[in-house]
Formats: C-alpha cells, structure tokens, sequence
C-alpha cells in the first residue's frame, strides 16, 4: 500500500476494514500466529451460520476441527513460515465446510477456492495469517455441463465415424459378393458352353462323349441351385418367402438330407453318419425347407472335410425343443470368424484363390429358415483342423412368425383353413377372457376342435370366479375391457398364490402393437404379447407355447 | 557465469531434496504416486534464455510465477507447454475423466497450487537450509508465448541477470511430463546464493 498522510490512514484503514467485513464478496478469515480468529466477516457469518461473536477468539482448528483430521492445519503452519499458499478447488474441494444448495450444482457442500498469506509485521515477523475463500460452485457446474456436452458430441462423432465405416464394410463386403457372383455363375458356363462346342463339332466319341454330357448335366444343377438360393435370399430379404406349415417328422426329413448328399460324401471319401431320435418331434414346419436347411448344413461340413473325414448328423430333444446337430471333422472355423459364419456375403477366404468354391449363401440361409420357424442355429468350432459342430434348435411347435401366411382370413369357425392340433394340448384348460361374446365363441371353436377344455369370461370379476373354480392351466385375456381391464386381471391373478392360480402362464390379446405397448404388458405379468386379429393356428400356437411353460 | 561441477553438484542436490518434498506433498494430496525426476541444472545470462528454452515446441506456455525477496531475490517459474500443462492436470484429478483438451478455469487453478507446491518447496529449501530469509508472492499463472514470456522477466535491464534453469519432468501413473523451473536472479543474487550453497555443502562434508 502507498504511503498516506497521518490524518487519512486511520480513516482509509477502517473504511477498508468496514469493506472486507460488509461488501467482500468472498469470506475473510484472519487470524493471529496461534491460529486465533480475529476477523470473521459478514459472508462467512451468512455461509456458516455462526456469527462473529461466536468465533472471535476461539482457535481455528477448535471451531473447525476437521481441518486438522484432513491435513490443512500443515497448510497455515507454512503460511506461518512464510508462505502464501494455494488451494485449489479441484484438489481439494473446500476449506470451510460451507453448505450449498445440492438441488441447483449437484455437491453437498460448497466447491472453494481459498488463498491463505502470512500477515508480516515492520520487522518481517509473521504476525497472523489472512484467507480469503471464493465459492466457485456455480463455476465448476457449468464447467462440469460444459465438458460433458464436448463430451457427448465427440462420442457422437465417435458413433458417426463407426457406423460409417461399418456402412463402408458393408459396401465393400456387397462388392466382394457380387464379383464372386459373377465369377460362380461363369465358371459353370464355361464348362456346359466348353463341352456342348465340342460335342456340336462332333470331336468326342464314346466315353468321352459321356463324361461331356456328365459335365454339362452337373454344372446346369450347380448353376441351377445356386440361382436357386440367390433367389431364396433375395425372397427372405425382402419378406416374400412363403413357409408351408405343417406336422413335420424330423427324422425323414433328415433322412432324406442325408440321401441327397451321401453321394457326394462318398465321392470325396467323407464318412456320412447318423444318430436320429424317433421321439424328436414332431413339430410345426415347411418340410421342405427344413430339409433344405439340413441340405446346406451337410453340402457345407462335406465341402469343408477333406478325405478320410468322418461326418456325423444327430436328432434330440433337449427339454422343449428339438436339436439338430451336425458335427465335422474337417478344417474347423477360426475363433476371430466365428462370429460372422451365418452372414450373407461372408466367406472365410474371398481371395481369388479359393480352394472350395461356392459363395457362402448356404449358411445364411440356413440361419434364415431356422429364425422364421422361430428356432436357433449356432456354429462351434475349437479352430483349425479341429472340426466344427453346428446345432439347429427348433421349438415343439412353432410360430412361423415373419412368414407370410397362405393369406390372413377372417376366421370361420366352420374350419376354412387347416388347423393343426398338437397332440400335447389335448385336454389342456383353457380360461379365455373377453367382453366380446364372438370372440370368446371363436376361441372356444378353435381350442376345443383341437380338444382342449375351454372356460370363458367376460369380465374381470368372472375371470376371478373362473380361475377360483375351475382352476384353469393357461390364461388368455383381451386387454381393453370396460370397467376393470386386461391389467387389471393380471395384477389381481399375480397377487394371488401359486395354488391358488398366481403364477398361471398368460397371454394378452391385443390390437396396440407398438414396441412400448409390449413392454408394458410383459413388465405387466403376462408372458406373452399376442396382437389382434388372431389366427387359429397362431391361437393354438400360442396356448401351446404357455402350456410349454406349465413344466418349468 | 558458469556453475562449477561442484555448485551445480551441490544444487542440484538441494533442488533434489526439495523434489522430493514436493512429489511426496503432491502424492500425498491427489492419491497418486507422483516423482520429479533428478533435475538438470544449468545457469545462463537471461539473454540466452531462448536458446536454453528451446526444448519446448513453439506455442503456449503455461507459468506459475512468484516474486522472491529477502537477501536472495529474484522471479521463480514452473514452466510447462500447453499439452504438457493439460496432461499434467489431467493425470492429477479424476483419473476416470476423460481426457481433456482444454485448460479451463478449474485446471488453472491446480496448475497454480502444484507451482505454488513447487516453487514453495525449492525456495523455502533455500531459505531453511541455507540460513537465507525469503519471503514469496502470491503465485500467479499465465499462459503466453515464450517470446511474451521472456520480455515480462527483463527488468529495468540496469544489472544483467542470470536465471538458473533447472529441467526436470514429473513421472505420474506411467507418463512423464516436462518442465522447467527457471529462477532469475541479478548478480549479486546469484553470486550470494552460491555462496550460500558452498557453504551448505561444506556443512554436509563435516558432518
């Protein structure tokens, strides 16, 4: 401070002092060399709530005994060597354990920034110590706010940068794909155009004669089947393929599989074996397809084992579903590409140096039917030259659900449409709960041709009754009802006890079929989500899926 | 002005000590193993500042500078470039924040109180051991060019000034980041504190 005239310094000093007390906006703590208060102004009496009067006098580290336990009292001892020392908000947090308002920042307590200085005497002793405290709260919010939008809009940009290079890969996987196409579809040509020359130009004679027409005829059915599976994954993408339910027996379909490519097996030198439970099945499928799908799996395991190798197809159940397993002992899949095996376009080696041929549409495919009969399929593999396993895992009795249907009839009771019956329903009680009397009507026609005993309510509180009294094993139930609701029930069935019906499998029919609506009716107690209109053959699938949950 | 082998022995062991301290004061207040590495010592005339400085990249450099007075008296910086400064804030708070990029109001501040830990530490060891009185500033931090840098420290330019520069690096959770302390002093402070550290140093020989 400059030099000031005898007569102003006692004014300029008390009206300094009035300032630091009354108008600082920071809180002023000045001490002596014991670390006895004797300045405590007017914003830390606001913020601590304890006035001057109460302080003056008393030690710091009395009134404020935590400071000692978290080592600031190390920080006015140096002070008092000398030392002006800085603490900044980050490190530690505050000084003075000050309040603040948790609603507006977020901390419990006051975020500080506080500097403390030796007072020096004429003669350089240290006389007392000066703090000054700063709330930066508010400062280290925005600060906070700030650095968490940088924050979320570089992980934006991150999320931007990945789905473009994933769109790149895609590309880029669609290019290899159709040069493979075109070179796969080539390479028969060549030969049926190569031989069929010759055989015009009448240069082959006798045997020779044959194997050209051998050729020929072998390379029209490659091209022929692999025009066939483009045009299968052309129909799956885009939602066309159509699926023939019916009662399928595994075993001859399996069977059949193994036939039509024992013969290749037997020309590479490849064991076909195979181990099939009658009692697999039967279950709701497209024969067809799910011989196809056998079909590729095997193409597959005998394009990929080499001479002497052993190829082993297996048929079980495993609780409710049936598994069609088929094991290789061929060249086996490498850890890193195990992930991929079922995606279109993917091969283990694109290069033009491929060794096996074909476009990797096959398992794809199989991936492809396996979902739309609502099953599994998974590959395993322990790496190369050690075989690999695929397993298919199909349900009892399906949903065929994303197949379209022969066509969405209005349902007749009279029976336009096949329904088909699973033999494991038979005698199954069924509670249906509707307001609709013509709804009720139709389930009941549907279930009881498939000889199910079927008990209908249409209200909430008949519901109750019904489950009182005829103990029902399966529930379903419309969701929009006047008076009590869908929910309703379901809440009232869940709180009661297991013997008493609580824990009944239930389905909720409904026409709200947004993403939002299913989730509030799973989180709701039902099991199943079920929207309106309904088919008897979804109907009959659906009380087949709650009875399969009766067992666990 | 050249540091005989023997003064910049001796320095080098009092900054050392003083290291220590401040890596320990440092470890001890973010939960984190921090060490100053055995520091380089070297003194120049402030002319030649620039070239003793070049080990840092142009750009922005963060100091933290007290004014020291007392029978030695002079100006004493921690010297850091800005991504040096970032990094360093950075591995010393939060370690699961991600890292910034920017030094912001609050980074300032802990770059303050570590200079302020710093230069605390190296200039009380002065004064303590070296029987010297000093009394320190409150610090300050800026973040300017070194160009802009170099003309604050010239002073009235009547006595020419040495500045003794020590380059050392702090190693925290496996990463290093560089740093100067630089102390500029006229003359006769230099030429008192030497004396001071030769004697300090024919102290330890005795005992």
């Amino acid at each position: 401070m400059t030099k000031t005239s005898p007569d102003e310094e006692p004014l300029l000093n008390v009206a300094l002092l009035r300032w630091m007390n009354d108008l600082a906006g920071q809180g002023i703590l000045i001490t002596d060399a014991e670390l006895t208060i004797r300045a405590w102004n007017r914003w830390l009496e606001e913020r601590s709530g304890l006035a001057a009067s109460a302080v003056l006098g008393r030690n710091l580290l009395e009134v404020y005994s935590e400071l000692e336990s978290r080592r600031l009292d190390r920080q006015y001892k140096w002070v008092l060597e000398g030392q002006t020392r800085v603490l900044s908000q980050r490190l530690h947090g505050h000084l003075l354990p000050l309040p603040t308002d948790p609603n507006l920042s977020g901390f419990s307590e006051m975020q500080q920034t506080a500097r403390i200085s030796p007072l020096i005497a004429e003669d350089g002793r240290v006389i007392g110590t000066l703090t000054v405290i700063d709330d930066v709260t508010e400062r280290v919010t925005r600060e906070a706010e700030l650095q968490a939008q940088v924050d979320a809009r570089t992980q934006a940009l991150a999320r931007e940068k990945a789905a473009r290079e994933e769109a790149e890969e895609a590309n880029r996987l669609k290019d290899e794909f159709l040069a493979t196409v075109s070179h796969e579809l080539r390479t028969p040509l060549t030969a049926i155009l190569g031989w069929s020359n010759m055989l015009l130009a009448g240069n082959l004679e006798g045997a020779a004669h044959d194997r050209a027409l051998d050729i020929i005829h072998r390379n029209a059915q490659s091209q022929n089947q692999l025009i066939s599976d483009l045009l299968d994954v052309s129909r799956i993408i885009s939602g066309k393929l159509r699926l023939d339910l019916r009662t399928v027996e595994l075993p001859a379909v399996i069977e059949a599989a193994v036939e039509a490519t024992r013969p290749a097996a037997e020309a590479k030198g490849v064991r076909l074996t195979t181990a099939l439970d009658p009692r697999s099945g039967p279950i709701n499928g497209d024969a067809d397809r799910l011989q196809q799908v056998v079909w590729n799996l095997l193409t597959n395991a005998i394009k990929f084992t080499p001479e002497g190798g052993e190829i082993n197809v297996r048929l079980g159940s495993v609780g409710t579903r049936v598994e069609i397993t088929v094991r290789d002992s061929g060249i086996g899949i490498p850890s890193e590409f195990l992930p991929h095996i079922f995606d279109r376009f993917r091969q283990a080696d694109p290069g033009t140096n491929r060794v096996h041929g074909g476009m990797g549409l096959g398992l794809s495919i199989v991936r492809q039917l396996v979902e739309l009969h609502g099953g599994t399929v998974r590959a395993e593999s322990e790496g190369k030259g050690k075989g690999s396993t695929f397993t298919v895992s199909l349900p009892f009795v399906n949903f065929g659900k994303g197949a379209e249907r022969a066509g969405r009839l209005p349902f007749d009771a009279g029976g336009n449409e096949e329904i088909n019956c699973p033999p494991s329903l038979q005698g199954l009680r069924v509670l249906a709960v509707d307001d609709e009397a013509d709804t009720r009507e139709m389930i009941r026609a549907v279930l009881e041709h498939c000889k199910m005993e079927v008990v209908t309510a249409g209200s909430v509180p008949e519901a109750l009754e019904a489950i009182a009294q005829s103990h029902p094993d399966v529930l379903i139930s419309d969701l929009g009802m006047p008076g009590e609701d869908g929910f309703a029930l379901i809440a009232q069935v869940r709180a009661l006890p297991a013997e008493r019906g609580g824990r009944i499998p239930a389905a909720a029919l409904t026409a709200y079929v947004r993403a939002e609506d299913r989730v509030k009716v799973l989180r709701s107690g039902f099991q199943l989500h079920v929207p309106k209109p309904l088919e008897p053959n979804e109907l009959v699938a659906v009380v087949a899926n709650l009875a399969g949950r009766l067992n666990h | 002005m050249i540091l005989t082998e023997r003064q910049r022995d001796a320095i080098s062991e009092l900054i050392n000590i003083a290291f220590a301290r401040t890596g320990a004061a440092l470890s001890e207040l973010t939960g984190h193993r921090v060490i100053l590495n055995a520091p380089e010592v070297s003194v120049h005339p402030t002319a030649e500042l620039p070239e003793a400085l070049a080990k840092f990249i142009p750009g922005e450099i963060a100091s933290i500078h007290q004014v020291f007075g007392g029978p030695v008296a002079g100006d004493a910086l921690l010297l850091l470039n800005h991504d040096g400064a970032v990094h360093l804030t950075d591995l010393l708070t939060d370690g699961n924040a991600p890292p910034s990029s920017r030094l912001d109001e609050s980074a300032r501040e802990v770059l303050t109180e570590v200079g302020n830990i710093l230069l605390n530490a190296c200039l009380g060891m002065f004064g303590n051991l070296l029987d010297v009185r000093v009394s320190f500033s409150v610090p300050r931090l800026h973040m300017e060019t070194l160009d802009e840098l170099l003309a604050s420290l010239i002073s009235d330019g009547s006595e020419p000034q040495y500045a003794l520069v020590i380059y050392t690096a702090f190693q925290i959770r496996d990463s290093s980041v560089r740093g100067f302390l630089v102390m500029v002093l006229s003359v006769a402070s230099l030429d008192r504190l030497m004396h001071e550290v030769e004697a300090w140093e024919g102290r330890q020989g005795q005992s």
